[in-house]
């Protein structure tokens, strides 16, 4: 279970102080695939990075199965972005240089030393083209992320993300750089990948309509979840607030 | 593992990389050329200031050379600790002097270094008889005239009936004694019979036997005039003393400070290559000069060459030779020292050269160093949404830093290598490449005329070659730290965030 506790985030540039987060209380339960809606600015991709120990917050805590992450050492919480988090970036974020294949298999390159990668090196690429089929990407394997289609690039940085088993998936607007088709696959993947793996997946989006495949909604308004009803918001089947 | 992958795959990749190793690369071929050239002139110097001195050197202030006889000296130095390191001495007298000749018309008067020298041992102690133009395929060179020069000797006398006395083997030394009243106002005068160009040398010089025209060897610069012509607008050389040409050679005499002259012949030529040598080395035999200067046979210096087996090395000879001979006569008249300190500031002044040329060459390459910095830092700030990536996915700072410094040992081994291939094949190719040069542009590269070397002379030292590889490694080592800590302390988002 991850647990987000009254957290608070700032950014400052000169004398400029923007408040993103205000006191942010969040829970995702294992195996929950939970949606986090708001207008631009409102401190969702923040909150993500937060939980995911991509940045720290200026006060709060956030837990993991009951320990606390947010003060961890760099090295610890290295450890914990390559083995615990995936993530799935709007822009894909795959490396130009490596191919799709070398992209994917990029969280082993980084766990295991060049010797340690020699030993394993087998059951690593039997996981990469496991995922690669799972993806259906297996006939783009050797090519370059630019001579990919951004579904495609999408679903590859999907297989690279799930590569070590991630307890939570991060996924910061998965289909904002996606036409409605594409958009719709890479939605309808990761609700495969929650339901069949049971991996918790944490999907920032203002797209309300692929919001339908969650388990459950937040909407963040000003830097806080919003306390009004869920039903005012969305659907009432698809809603649940918390905080 | 990543770190790997990544320099090898940004190597293939960026352009800026071969930006990085052009500049490596040519640092290191400049400085591998640079520092072979300059060695081998600097062994090419070396070799042959050893080759006209020997190991050991030993002389006197005194004019009148040594106070004791050569064998007498010998002696002393044999039977002193030095003496087992030592295989053979040559007895020498060293004095100034001038050499008088007419070329075309013109009255040529040259100041020279006389030596008189015992052929036979100066070859034993040093490399003597190679710079003896006509004779080096000699075991001993000869004072002797050859035929050919004979018989322009002959035709000279014949052309000019002034010197018929030296034909018939009349008067070829000679001394003159100046009255008293010559030393009267600023100095001797000197009545050299410069006066009478055709009728040299002067005709009432006392008799003198000897059978045959005495032989000298005169530098190859000192025979031989260079010109620009102005049609090739090549330098040429023309011959103003040809083997069997009379030349006039005027000096002091040992015992008071009187001139004494006489005439000899042209020999052969002395040609050590050596500009400063070439130009200035005048060598007769040294009865002849003894007999000349009224020394008897006293010499002014001992050419001392020492064992196989005696270490070659400045301290250990200093250490056990030139102190130790040192120590058997006064050191204010008799002088013991090395030939490099003989040499020592022509040889300080190459070292000096070298290393000045170095320290420069290295601030060239350490200004590639700077290029290679602000190469890293686009490099750094291009990739900061790959470090972004990295750390979003677990790479450490460190590993980060890692992948930049790595990419910077990957650029630096490539420059490096490749440049080592480059200098070393500019290095033995270089005189082909000098010959091409010049011939496009017109302009000579490499003067032959002023450095007297047929070619360009190399020498590739292995230990250079290494320690500028080591010394480029580290310039783009070091070149790559401040961009590679930067990339490592750059937090995940905002390097995600970066556009």
């Amino acid at each position: 279970m991850l647990l987000v506790e009254n957290l608070f985030k700032t950014y400052r540039r000169n004398v400029d102080v923007v408040k993103v987060l205000s006191g942010v209380n969040l829970t995702v339960e294992d195996g929950e695939f939970l949606s986090i809606v708001g207008a631009s600015g409102s401190g969702k991709s923040t909150l993500l990075h937060l939980m995911g120990t991509l940045d720290t917050p200026d006060s709060g805590s956030i837990y993991l199965d009951g320990r606390r992450i947010d003060q961890l050492s760099n090295t610890q919480r290295d450890i914990l972005r390559n083995r615990t988090f995936g993530y799935v970036f709007q822009f894909y974020h795959l490396l130009p240089e490596l191919s799709a294949y070398e992209n994917v298999l990029m969280p082993a390159f980084i766990r295991e030393s060049t010797l340690d990668w020699l030993k394993t090196r087998r059951q690593w690429r039997k996981r990469a083209d496991e995922l690669f089929e799972r993806v259906g990407l297996s006939h783009r394997k050797t090519h370059k992320p630019r001579e990919m289609s951004g579904g495609e690039m999408q679903r590859a940085a999907i297989a690279r993300s799930l590569l070590q088993n991630p307890r939570v998936l991060l996924a910061d607007e998965p289909t904002g750089n996606l036409d409605a088709q594409n958009g719709e696959q890479i939605v309808q993947l990761l609700r495969n990948l929650n339901k069949d793996d049971g991996v918790s997946i944490v999907m920032v989006t203002h797209n309300l309509d692929i919001v339908k495949a969650t388990d459950r909604v937040v909407k963040l308004v000003g830097g806080r979840v919003a306390e009004e009803p869920a039903e005012r918001l969305f659907p009432p089947r698809l809603l649940s607030a918390v905080g | 593992m990543y770190k790997l992958i990544l320099c090898m795959r940004y190597l293939r990749t960026r352009y800026l990389a071969f930006v990085c190793i052009v500049s490596v690369m040519l640092g290191v071929a400049t400085l591998i050329v640079v520092n072979s050239v300059m060695s081998g002139f600097s062994n090419k110097l070396r070799d042959r200031l050893h080759g006209v001195l020997s190991d050991v050197i030993l002389d006197t202030d005194n004019f009148a050379g040594f106070r004791e006889p050569p064998d007498e000296i010998a002696k002393r130095i044999l039977a002193s600790p030095a003496g087992p390191h030592i295989e053979v001495m040559a007895p020498t007298v060293e004095v100034v002097a001038t050499i008088q000749f007419q070329f075309r018309g013109m009255n040529v008067v040259k100041p020279v270094k006389l030596t008189g020298v015992n052929a036979d041992v100066q070859s034993k102690v040093g490399g003597f008889g190679q710079f003896i133009s006509g004779q080096k395929h000699l075991a001993v060179p000869s004072f002797d005239l050859s035929p050919e020069a004979l018989r322009r000797f002959a035709r000279n006398i014949d052309e000019n009936a002034g010197l018929d006395e030296i034909m018939r083997g009349k008067a070829t030394l000679e001394a003159e004694k100046p009255n008293e009243s010559d030393f009267l106002g600023s100095g001797p005068r000197i009545q050299a019979p410069i006066d009478v160009p055709t009728n040299f040398p002067a005709p009432d010089l006392p008799q003198f036997e000897a059978p045959k025209p005495i032989g000298i060897f005169v530098g190859h610069s000192l025979a031989h005039f260079r010109y620009k012509n102005p049609e090739t607008g090549l330098t040429e050389e023309i011959a103003a003393l040809k083997p069997g040409d009379s030349v006039l050679v005027a000096t002091l005499a040992a015992d008071e400070m009187r001139p004494v002259w006489g005439t000899f012949v042209v020999a052969d030529y002395f040609k050590s290559d050596m500009s400063e040598y070439d130009s200035q080395f005048v060598y007769m035999s040294l009865p002849d000069l003894q007999r000349l200067r009224r020394m008897g046979d006293r010499v002014s210096h001992m050419q001392i060459k020492l064992k196989e087996a005696t270490p070659k090395s400045f301290t250990f000879v200093k250490a056990n030779v030139t102190d130790e001979i040192q120590k058997l006569f006064r050191p204010y008249e008799v002088r013991a020292a090395t030939w490099e300190e003989h040499q020592g500031p022509l040889l300080a002044a190459i070292d000096v050269e070298r290393g000045i040329l170095n320290l420069l060459l290295f601030m060239i390459v350490g200004v590639a160093g700077f290029s290679i910095l602000a190469i890293f830092t686009m490099i750094v700030s291009e990739k900061i949404r790959d470090i972004g990536i990295m750390k979003s996915l677990g790479a450490s700072s460190r590993g980060v830093m890692g992948i930049f410094v790595w990419y910077a040992v990957l650029l630096g081994f490539v420059g490096c290598s490749l440049g080592t291939v480059l200098g070393l094949g500019i290095t033995y190719n270089i005189n082909a490449i000098e010959k091409g040069i010049t011939v496009l542009t017109g302009a000579e590269l490499f003067p032959r005329d002023i450095y007297y070397f047929d070619k360009i002379p190399t020498n590739v030292e292995s230990l250079t070659v290494i320690l500028v590889n080591i010394g480029a490694m580290s310039i783009a080592i070091a070149s790559s730290l401040i961009p590679a800590y930067r990339a490592a302390r750059l937090r995940p988002i905002q390097a995600l965030r970066f556009e």
